[in-house]
């Protein structure tokens, strides 16, 4: 895919006069169709369902949650799990109880409550649970992202690679989820000074390792953080979640992964709704979105606190151009207006304005509130 | 008269009575000889020299009576009666002829004593300004003179300056309203009464030739034509005068390749496929594409033959340029309908690419340069007049053309091609003549990663025509093609691979030609043998760990035979009629796998395995294929024609994305995979209106049985089981295509508009096999509305402007109408199938074409093409796309040619 979107590229710039440009065609219909999405791990921990409605695609999407139906797993013993409706849509295992197993199969049972049209029933396939190895590294490399020249230091950022390798052959099917958290560091006294921000990846990364004559993942780029974020500025960390799947998980994964690399060439895929492993029992022509995922799980999380050239200075255009003068009026301060830097008590005082809001207030973008797990790389080496 | 009296003088013939010889009267002895052993005695006695060819006088046997005869009285008696006759000049040479007398045009044609030459190379006088000059040619023997019925006119017609056959030819006989064409070797047959006719002889770019002849019985008229325009041999559109009466297929279109030179292109090069778009029923899905579509067809249904073979991929650089370099090029004949029984294996066209021969009289050649490629031709007899070649090579310096721009992606990317084109072709005799061609095209590309795309074309294909007889003559055609694909990526050294695809066909083919009065019967037979590579998967490198995985091999053969009859039935009514039974069958090794018929073809539904050995023809498909046309004369200038026909096609392209990708791959119909039939019902009306302005109104109806699209994402590449990811689906189209076009003159117009429909409908009931409710809708190269105009104006014979206009709807599309989230992935739910369009396309082009000198004695003979391609520099949306953007879905258009884009190309003849 990357090579049709290069060509594409290369076709334009060939002729010099190519262009793509943000186009939103006149859509005139919507569905609302029932979304089912939901993982349960092998972990001891609260699994969550979530059913909602379909959303129009132009608007600022607001989830319609579903509640009031009647949700259960089963497994291939006979055994029934009732999940508690948890309010917005969400429903929840209970972890005492249910803790999903390698080698069994997991059916998910939606008795709907009128809400999406008459009182269906839905189930998932059966969908069995396949062990997952641990993952074997974790770990970065520098990118040069321009090399140094006379005037300018090198620009450098970093891609984070996965290895992983299962010896015992069970997984052939990997996903991998991350959840990254960084410090954001205001360079400004304020209150709001040090937070972090926390961004979970949305992209689909999957490997399927039965092509291979070895059971190995090496090297799987999850990760590219350029220069144009303070990500890499004080310190980093990402937490990579592991999950096996089962084939029917594989291919709907794959699936949609090659229909949202759409490129805008004409070799791309035929756009089209992918089946999930829900159906309605009873009006199969009933469409059901979503995915019921089985996965047994394992997770890594790395620290990265390096130096890295020529990043981005985020921070370097906050003050508004020209200062506001003392004793003027300033309009919506805290608003539209915030102060980075407060010097009234200096002598001759001043104030310096911002009309950015994240200049003048870490929050926007992160939590004062301090991870856990941030100091746990110190501990272990030390 | 003046004129041949001039003609005369010019050629040195001066005519003189035999009579003048008879004084020389020799004694001969009763005797009965071969003529061949007469010719020396008479050559010693009469002190003469005989011009003749050998077969012509193989079976005649001279019986002499004792006494003394004059050459004339002995000639007479010995030749009486055969259909050679004899004409004496005034240096002694006795000149002889088959079928026809030469005879003294100023003198009455029934004066027998007299015998002229009459100028039948009269080319150098044409060149001096003449139109036409008319001839009296006698044809058959006399004796048959008063005998009943038609008969049977046939020759051939040949270039005067090239010595090539010329196809395409009308031959036209006003007064008896009867005309014919001539085919790819130059070779034409009429019926006409016995009796006085004018015929004439004219094909654009060529100089009308007419002819008087006293037809006396069936006989031969060979024809050598001039070019218009000398020596621009490219400048004027191809038309067809008076030919739209005379044609049996409904929706046949003939290119001439003066006609698409001169078109404006993107890329400064003259493109085949470009000029078959302007075409009214022959479409594109976009800028760029490969492929093209035929009245509702999609790209792999339609046959692309290079000396008879097919070209499994038609272009260079994902569609910016066709595979064929157009100086190999002579004609294009596109049959969108009304395809003739000899050809078979696809359903929605034919696009035979007729090639052209080396020049059989002096070594010649062509340079050309465009702003990306660059290439050379030369062509020349070895043996004169028996034994040519004609070489020719094209490559691209895109490479450097794209490390020029200062981008760090296109300075790590490569992309380049290259073709070669070899001819030769051998007369072993007049009626045996052979040539061997060969083709030869490679790309490769790499776009700023490790991953590297290349293909090749290459056919071989020998031809042996031999001619029984003037009027029944054979093909004989073997040909190899072969298309492969590699793909390599080494990005990561674990996963390196390299993905392969290849398939290969053997042809072998017989065509026989059979003119018989008013029929014209073709029949042959044909068998091809396919070998297909599905893919490959294989390790590159030390250090991969990638499992080898070669998806099992397929073989299968197609075989045809087929007889159709042109029938002249009035000169108001001809038939076209003819039946092909086409067969295929699968060969193994085969493993087949069983699944449980009430559920979706899936992994966990198979519940048998079938093994078939080697050799096993496990599976059989075939049946008749049905070709009538009827041809109606309504007046003499307009005649509407009715046309049916059936074919069917064994192989497929997999192709899973709008247009032709170059990573799709070829598939045999097998076990699970039915071939695809189409029928198609067409009607055409014709009719010349004033000053050369033809008018044609053509509309078609087709039906395809047994169609495929896919389940959504499927994966076309390393299937093996494609069976579980195909959709069932069956398609109709129908259209009108309306045409005005004006060939004559300085000012050539066409304008043509197509309203039609390409729709599919699923047949399954499976969940996940539906399409839009199993309700009909439209295929993705459905464009209803078409328009296309193109003009032409010879300024000078040194210079021509040319503009093309297109406008058409935008092609269906599929946008998504709903989003859903699953963990943090943001997904869309699409809308029906092709529920939605692109905005309209519209584009305006220009070409300039200066000619540097006319000169021939110039050794180059240079000539400029200034072209612009979109000059509006419309922003033409090739496609809509959408993207997850943080959690918000963002839709972008993008265009590819948004820009006028100019472009020289410079070339010389030398």
């Amino acid at each position: 895919m990357k090579f049709y979107r290069s060509f594409i590229i290369f076709a334009i710039i060939l002729s010099s006069s190519g262009c793509v440009t943000k186009f939103m065609p006149e859509i005139d219909e919507s569905r609302e169709l029932l979304v089912v999405e939901g993982l349960i791990t092998d972990q001891p921990e609260t699994n969550r369902i979530r059913l909602t409605k379909s959303m129009p695609l132009d608007k600022k999407a607001t989830i319609k949650p579903i509640a009031g139906c009647i949700v259960s797993i089963t497994d291939d013993l006979d055994n029934l799990w009732m999940l508690k409706d948890a309010g917005n849509g969400y429903y929840i295992t209970d972890s005492t109880q249910f803790r999903g197993v390698a080698g069994r199969q997991y059916k998910l049972q939606i008795q709907s409550n009128g809400k999406i049209p008459n009182n269906y029933f839905y189930e998932s396939l059966p969908m069995e649970l396949k062990p997952v190895p641990p993952i074997d590294d974790l770990f970065y490399e520098k990118e040069i992202i321009e090399a140094e020249t006379d005037e300018r230091a090198a620009r450098e950022g970093c891609t984070i690679y996965l290895n992983t390798r299962d010896y015992s052959g069970q997984c052939k099917y990997f996903r991998w989820e991350y959840t990254e958290t960084w410090e954001v560091r205001v360079p400004y006294e304020i209150e709001n000074k040090l937070c972090w921000a926390t961004n979970k990846s949305s992209a689909i990364f999957i490997k399927n390792t039965g092509v291979l004559s070895e059971n190995i993942v090496s090297r799987y780029p999850l990760n590219y953080i350029s220069n144009e974020t303070d990500r890499l500025e004080d310190k980093y960390s990402i937490l990579v979640n592991q999950y096996s799947m089962n084939e029917t998980e594989y291919e709907y994964w794959d699936k949609m992964q090659k229909i949202s690399q759409q490129t805008g060439s004409l070799y791309d895929i035929i756009p089209a709704s992918i089946q999930g492993n829900i159906y309605c029992v009873d009006d199969p022509s009933q469409k059901v979105l979503g995915f019921f995922s089985v996965s047994a799980k394992a997770s890594r999380r790395i620290f990265i606190e390096d130096d890295f050239s020529g990043l981005v200075q985020l921070y370097n255009d906050c003050a508004i151009s020209p200062p506001i003068p003392l004793g003027q009026p300033v309009p919506s301060l805290g608003k539209y207006v915030w102060i980075i830097v407060d010097g009234r008590m200096s002598i001759p005082p001043f104030i310096v304005y911002t009309d950015k809001k994240f200049c003048a207030d870490c929050t926007t973008r992160g939590t004062k509130i301090k991870p856990a797990y941030w100091d746990e790389d110190k501990l272990n080496t030390k | 008269m003046k004129i041949k009296i001039f003609l005369f003088f010019l050629f040195g013939f001066i005519y003189i009575n035999l009579t003048a010889q008879e004084q020389g009267r020799i004694s001969w002895k009763a005797q009965e000889i071969s003529f061949g052993d007469f010719v020396p005695e008479a050559e010693k006695s009469y002190k003469v020299k005989f011009f003749y060819k050998e077969e012509w006088i193989r079976n005649i046997n001279a019986s002499i009576p004792e006494g003394s005869f004059s050459l004339k009285e002995i000639l007479d008696k010995v030749l009486t009666g055969t259909s050679v006759f004899y004409y004496a000049d005034d240096r002694s040479n006795i000149i002889l002829t088959l079928n026809f007398a030469i005879k003294d045009p100023m003198k009455h044609i029934d004066s027998e004593e007299n015998k002229f030459i009459p100028s039948m190379d009269q080319g150098e006088a044409e060149d001096k300004g003449k139109t036409s000059d008319n001839m009296f040619v006698d044809v058959g023997n006399r004796a048959d003179r008063n005998k009943p019925g038609s008969v049977a006119l046939t020759g051939y017609i040949t270039d005067r300056a090239k010595k090539q056959p010329v196809s395409g030819v009308t031959v036209y006989v006003l007064k008896e309203s009867a005309g014919s064409i001539s085919n790819e070797y130059g070779y034409y047959s009429i019926t006409l009464p016995r009796g006085s006719h004018l015929i004439q002889y004219t094909f654009i770019g060529m100089k009308e030739k007419k002819i008087s002849i006293n037809l006396y019985g069936s006989g031969e008229l060979n024809i050598e034509m001039n070019s218009m325009l000398i020596p621009i041999k490219e400048t004027v559109i191809s038309a067809e005068k008076n030919v739209m009466f005379q044609r049996f297929e409904v929706g046949m279109e003939k290119v001439n390749i003066s006609s698409f030179k001169l078109l404006p292109s993107p890329m400064g090069e003259a493109d085949i496929f470009k000029s078959v778009l302007l075409i009214p029923g022959v479409q594109s899905v976009g800028e760029g594409s490969s492929g093209f579509n035929v009245r509702g067809g999609s790209a792999d249904q339609n046959l692309i033959l290079l000396y008879g073979a097919p070209i499994y991929n038609a272009s260079h650089f994902f569609g910016f340029f066709s595979a064929v370099n157009s100086e190999i090029i002579k004609d294009v004949t596109l049959y969108k309908g009304g395809i003739p029984a000899r050809y078979g294996g696809r359903i929605s066209s034919v696009m035979d690419i007729g090639s052209r021969e080396g020049n059989r009289k002096e070594f010649a050649g062509k340079a050309g340069i465009s702003p990306v490629t660059t290439q050379l031709m030369v062509e020349g007899p070895i043996i004169k007049d028996k034994l040519t070649y004609l070489l020719t090579g094209r490559t691209t310096y895109s490479n450097w053309v794209m490390h020029l721009f200062d981008n760090p992606s296109l300075k790590n990317s490569s992309a380049s091609f290259y073709d070669l084109n070899g001819r030769v072709a051998l007369d072993l005799n007049k009626n045996n003549k052979i040539d061997f061609s060969s083709y030869n095209s490679h790309d490769s590309f790499k776009f700023n990663s490790d991953t590297s795309y290349s293909y090749n074309n290459s056919i071989y294909a020998l031809r042996w025509r031999h001619f029984f007889n003037s009027q029944f003559f054979s093909v004989f055609t073997v040909n190899n093609s072969t298309y492969n694909y590699d793909i390599s990526s080494v990005e990561n050294p674990e996963d390196a691979f390299l993905l392969s695809h290849k398939i290969n066909s053997t042809g072998f083919k017989a065509d026989f030609n059979w003119y018989q009065g008013r029929n014209e019967v073709n029949f042959g037979t044909d068998f091809s043998k396919y070998n297909v590579l599905p893919g490959s998967y294989l390790p590159e490198g030390d250090s991969s760990l990638v499992k080898p995985v070669t998806i099992e091999k397929e073989h299968a053969f197609e075989t045809g035979a087929y007889i159709d009859d042109k029938f002249v039935v009035t000169d108001y009514f001809s038939i076209n009629a003819g039946i092909r039974f086409s067969a295929y069958f699968t060969s193994g090794p085969k493993e087949v796998l069983v699944y449980e018929p009430s559920f979706p073809r899936s992994a966990s539904t198979v519940i048998d395995t079938l093994n078939f050995a080697s050799g096993d023809l496990y599976k059989t498909y075939g049946g008749p294929e049905f070709r009538v046309s009827l041809n109606f004369k309504v007046t003499s200038k307009s005649s509407l024609k009715i046309n049916y026909n059936r074919t069917r096609q064994y192989i497929h392209l997999l192709t899973n994305s709008t247009s032709i990708s170059p990573s799709d791959t070829w598939k045999l119909s097998d076990y699970y995979l039915k071939p695809e039939i189409g029928d198609q019902y067409a009607a055409g009306f014709y009719q010349d209106l004033l000053k050369g302005i033809e008018a044609s109104v053509e509309i078609y109806y087709k039906k395809i049985q047994n169609a495929v699209d896919y389940k959504g994402g499927t994966k076309v590449v390393m299937n093996s089981t494609i069976e579980k990811d195909i959709v069932d689906v069956e398609g109709k189209s129908y259209g009108l295509e309306l045409m005005l076009k004006k060939q004559e003159g300085r000012f050539l117009w066409s304008v043509g508009y197509t309203y039609s429909r390409a729709l599919l409908k699923s047949l399954s009931d499976m969940s996940d096999e539906v399409i839009n409710d199993g309700k009909w809708f439209p295929a993705n190269y459905d464009k209803p509305n078409d328009l296309t105009i193109t003009f032409n104006y010879l300024f000078s014979r040194r210079m021509s402007f040319s503009a093309n206009y297109l406008w058409n709807t935008g092609r269906p599309i599929t946008y998504p109408v709903a989003t859903y989230s699953v963990g943090n992935h943001m997904l869309v739910y699409y809308s029906d199938r092709n529920k939605y369009r692109l905005p309209d396309y519209s584009r305006l082009d220009l070409a300039l074409r200066y000619n540097g000198n006319l000169k021939s004695k110039r050794i180059a003979h240079p000539s400029w093409t200034f072209s612009i391609y979109n000059i509006l520099g419309r922003e033409n949306v090739y496609s809509v796309y959408f993207k997850q953007e943080g959690n918000v879905i963002n839709g972008y258009k993008l265009s590819v040619f948004a820009q006028a884009i100019p472009s020289i190309t410079y070339s010389f003849d030398f």
